[in-house]
């Protein structure tokens, strides 16, 4: 009985980490899409979503199932409702993918203001941290999500620091505005994810200690 | 009086040479469900049985320490040990109804010896209200003179617990009741123990977490005979302090 638990909750884990990896593929190839102005690869991303809400699903329904089945308590119980909010996190983060695929696509046949560093840069410390915090959940260990307040911190930072750069061109340039508009938007996006990443590791702390913490 | 039914303090029980309760310290409160959980053979029934001093008709069995109910110390040299059982009632895993008297005399027998109902009368609605309590009344109330052989195993343990209420106790104490009862029969049995605590404090042994889980508002976990942990059910359920309950509820110790 314990051995057939054990397999399943593999395969749900499993399940939550091939989730992951389609949620930063989505991520960083939108802002790749972005960055290089790839409506085709934007494309590709937007048509991802089905196989992302096909995922959620499945990985709902299979915790459910296991809950029905195995009653399970303790751990047990923490790592399937871990794995219960957690994949609405991933969700989110999914679709903000598409969403600034979306962006891309909205730019079609312009040119960027400016070279285009801070967005791509902050997306990759988002993509870090999805991948820490999934890491934390496979090995169940949570020395890694230690400085993840400081993480979430610069992230903010580096909002702001987009949000000031697009006002000086948005003063400079009226015409300007609608894609700097664009740009504060995938600022926003890839804090929230940040922001949702830290919720995972709040869960995964919980699941792991039995403990709560806030990471804001 | 004290916020709680039943106090243990260093209690230690031994048979002959065994030590099978050690230095246990436990506080029941009252008017809830406490639940006694813990693998077979841990000492769960030992402690139940220490809490009206059933332990005294075993020869080998020796209790040291404490135990207190409702503030009051059961193991002093004057207490009646009859007294004691009077306030707290006991019902077994095996259904025990007195084969040989019928449902109605397998609860008037105890209320007879102990005179504590002065007629006929009296009697009718003190066996009434027990059976009501226990949820028995409507399936046998039109055969009260028929013997409990002709009940269901879930019935019969009804039965027994009605005979239990009708001695108004303070304290019930259930050593795995649905153990050997079908799915309808526990549920029934478990919905009754919701019911009781609000007139009663009931002590549940059981080897089934999710019977613990389902009906206790405390949890003692109970391993090799030491008391490892113990609070709210559903703290202790979903995030237990120790390690070995953490694996006890996880199905990994044996």
């Amino acid at each position: 009985m314990r051995e057939k638990f054990e397999m399943d909750m593999e395969n749900l884990k499993r399940n939550v980490e091939k989730m992951a990896n389609l949620v930063l593929s989505m991520l960083d190839d939108s802002v790749k899409s972005l960055k290089n102005l790839d409506t085709k690869l934007a494309d590709e991303v937007i048509s991802r979503k089905g196989k992302l809400a096909e995922m959620d699903e499945s990985i709902e329904e299979n915790a459910l199932r296991m809950v029905a089945l195995y009653q399970p308590m303790a751990k047990d119980l923490r790592t399937i409702a871990a794995v219960l909010k957690m994949i609405t996190y991933l969700y989110r983060i999914g679709r903000y993918g598409k969403d600034i695929a979306g962006i891309t696509k909205a730019l079609e046949g312009k040119q960027h203001i400016a070279k285009l560093v801070e967005i791509p840069y902050m997306a990759n410390k988002v993509g870090e941290m999805i991948r820490d915090v999934i890491n934390a959940f496979i090995i169940e260990d949570i020395s890694q999500l230690n400085d993840f307040r400081e993480r979430d911190d610069e992230l903010d930072s580096l909002r702001y620091s987009i949000f000031r750069e697009c006002l000086t061109y948005m003063m400079e340039d009226p015409r300007n505005i609608t894609q700097c508009s664009h740009y504060i938007m995938v600022a926003k996006y890839l804090e929230r994810c940040g922001d949702h990443a830290c919720k995972i590791a709040e869960k995964i702390y919980y699941m792991v200690t039995g403990k709560r913490i806030e990471i804001k | 009086m004290s916020e709680f039914a039943i106090e243990t303090e260093d209690l230690n029980v031994y048979y002959g040479k065994n030590h099978v309760i050690k230095n246990m310290n436990l506080k029941i409160p009252k008017n809830t469900v406490f639940a006694i959980m813990g693998p077979s053979g841990c000492g769960k029934s030992t402690l139940l049985r220490s809490f009206n001093r059933l332990l005294d008709l075993n020869k080998i069995a020796r209790v040291q320490g404490s135990v207190k109910l409702f503030g009051e110390e059961i193991y002093s040299n004057n207490t009646d040990s009859i007294v004691i059982r009077k306030d707290v009632g006991m019902v077994f895993q095996y259904p025990n109804p007195f084969p040989h008297l019928t449902i109605y005399d397998n609860i008037a027998i105890g209320l007879k010896m102990n005179k504590l109902v002065k007629d006929k009368n009296e009697m009718d609605s003190r066996i009434e209200w027990s059976l009501k309590k226990a949820g028995l009344w409507d399936e046998v109330k039109d055969r009260l003179e028929d013997y409990p052989s002709n009940l269901s195993g879930g019935q019969k343990q009804r039965l027994v617990i009605a005979r239990a209420i009708a001695m108004k106790p303070k304290v019930i104490l259930m050593d795995e009741p649905t153990a050997n009862i079908d799915p309808v029969g526990s549920k029934k049995i478990e919905d009754l123990i919701f019911e009781l605590k609000k007139d009663y404090t009931v002590v549940l042994v059981t080897h089934t977490p999710a019977q613990a889980a389902r009906v206790s508002d405390y949890v003692a976990f109970i391993y090799m005979g030491e008391l490892v942990e113990t609070g709210k059910t559903g703290i202790i359920f979903t995030s237990p302090k120790s390690k070995t309950t953490e694996k006890y509820l996880m199905g990994e110790l044996v």
